[in-house]
């Protein structure tokens, strides 16, 4: 490449030049780190041993937690996908001038802090918050009921905060497909239902499983939104993460339970890539 | 239902700036009475008024060296090509898809076995750079793949050097990546609350941890007066972006 030359200084030194900075930060902060989290949470029995896996495998409440917690992920899943498909449909198919705003506006709760998001909900949530008093009204609960400290509350309040990016992600996607494809089918004479069935969903899949599955992995691993609308008994995996290393000091439970986290966000990583790649393929 | 949605996206945030303005002791939707008093406390408490210039401080410092990290490796990955390149890029791009609370209890039991960074603001900028620096790649690498190569060229056919050639003519281009890379840093680092949580120092507790604190303490209307303004902040960014986007 046209890197070397003029300058005198060979190209391989000019990139290891440009690269030193990040890959000291990535090798000492990242790399090193993460291989020490891994250690520390196999090195008991001493010198090696899987003390502390066993010990989250074999109790029936740290499993109640990841149980939570994947629950947790597949219900934020699946109510961001509700809200978030027709919404994302309608934005990539708006032809007005008011799209673009439309848009912007969905996005807008990405540039607040996730802890400014999640004491909104406690707002509404807290026994004599609207919300709870909408519920007391219908007589369903007690009332004394909140919706603070409920797996509901939790579901609510983290579809929220994760919904624009649904929406950004499957938006992205929908914007991809060719329209014609849609009126080709209707002109071959399937109805405007039909064709969407038939075209629009079937090339959105890709966007659709991607979606899913970062939602899923950030829902899972969520910190802010369950520890303040979870309350203090919130049996999530983040929360008893904190619990463990800041304020048990276990430090090798703490890091199984992460390098668990950890291997659950790899998994839907790796499949998350892996289709995104195909659904480039197939749109191509 | 689109209008639901949006109800439900947006409708929390207008409940807590709303809210903020209630003339009650305790927090209230709809609000009862109009008064600025809540921001008033806000404003008097040297927590908050601390942790908002922690933050800015903390958010500044990690989006110019994040951008200047990650931009000369966006370089290097684009313009050159040796062994492990994919590899290198796959491994600097990773953190984006490890959960925050990892990386922070990772850099926590590091950084208690080995303290090679100063305890308090040193450490919270170091571990925002390892999502900062990603971000700014994810922006950068795009960009400079696209830009054209050939006017580079043509100026270095006339005598300028590469990296002349470099900072004159393609520099200019990229001008708008780097802004929203930039600010792309800037908000991650300025909302983050996991790793401020993990490795901050009560003196250096940034706005989101002082809040996240005093959230979980009692239904604090003085709280939502700082929401409220957070949420301002949020917005004025967002219309800067869209006006320097839109010039």
């Amino acid at each position: 490449m046209s890197t070397s030359g003029r300058a005198g200084i060979p190209g391989g030194l000019v990139a290891a030049g440009l690269l030193a900075p990040a890959a000291l930060l990535f090798a000492v902060l990242f790399v090193w780190p993460q291989l020490g989290l891994f250690l520390q949470s196999v090195s008991q029995p001493a010198p090696f041993g899987v003390a502390q896996y066993q010990r989250f495998l074999g109790d029936s409440y740290y499993m109640g937690v990841l149980v939570n917690s994947l629950a947790l992920g597949v219900c934020v899943t699946l109510v961001t996908l509700i809200l978030g498909f027709p919404m994302a449909f309608l934005l990539a198919r708006m032809e007005s001038r008011w799209a673009g705003l439309l848009l912007l506006l969905t996005t807008f709760p990405l540039w607040v802090s996730a802890v400014v998001r999640s004491f909104a909900w406690m707002v509404l949530f807290f026994r004599s918050g609207v919300a709870s008093r909408m519920l007391q009204g219908t007589g369903l609960v007690p009332h004394d009921f909140q919706l603070i400290g409920t797996f509901t509350g939790v579901v609510i309040a983290l579809a929220q905060v994760l919904l624009p990016i649904m929406i950004l992600t499957l938006y992205a996607v929908i914007r991809g497909i060719d329209r014609d494809l849609e009126h080709a089918a209707m002109n071959l004479g399937a109805s405007p239902a039909v064709a969407m069935w038939l075209v629009t969903l079937r090339l959105a899949r890709g966007g659709v499983l991607a979606g899913s599955l970062l939602v899923f992995s950030l829902s899972v691993s969520a910190f802010a939104t369950p520890s303040l609308v979870g309350g203090a008994r919130a049996h999530f995996m983040a929360v008893t993460i904190y619990e463990q290393t800041l304020e048990l000091l276990d430090w090798p439970f703490a890091a199984a339970i992460a390098a668990i986290l950890l291997a659950i966000s790899l998994v839907v990583a790796f499949s998350y890539g892996k289709l995104l790649g195909d659904a480039r393929s197939e749109v191509r | 239902m689109a209008v639901l949605t949006f109800l439900y996206l947006l409708g929390p945030l207008f409940v807590i700036v709303a809210a903020s303005f209630s003339d009650t002791g305790y927090l209230t939707f709809p609000p009862q009475g109009l008064s600025l008093r809540w921001y008033r406390a806000a404003l008097a408490d040297a927590r908050y008024l601390n942790g908002f210039f922690v933050s800015l401080k903390l958010g500044g410092t990690v989006a110019a060296l994040s951008l200047l990290i990650g931009t000369a490796a966006a370089v290097a990955l684009t313009r050159f090509s040796f062994p492990g390149r994919a590899f290198i890029e796959a491994l600097f791009l990773s953190p984006l898809v490890l959960p925050g609370l990892v990386l922070a209890v990772a850099l926590t039991l590091f950084f208690a076995a080995n303290p090679v960074v100063p305890p308090g603001m040193p450490r919270l900028i170091v571990s925002h750079l390892l999502v900062g620096v990603p971000l700014v790649l994810r922006v950068m690498l795009p960009v400079l793949r696209r830009v054209d190569r050939s006017i580079e060229e043509a100026a270095q056919n006339l005598g300028a050097s590469p990296f002349l050639a470099f900072i004159l003519v393609t520099l200019p281009f990229l001008r708008p990546g780097l802004f929203a890379a930039l600010a792309l840093a800037f908000i991650f680092s300025f909302d983050e609350v996991e790793m401020a949580l993990f490795l901050g120092s009560a003196r250096d507790a940034p706005l989101t941890v002082v809040l996240y604190g005093a959230a979980q303490m009692q239904m604090d209307p003085t709280v939502a007066a700082v929401s409220s303004l957070l949420i301002l902040l949020a917005l004025l960014m967002m219309v800067a972006q869209q006006l320097y986007a839109q010039r």
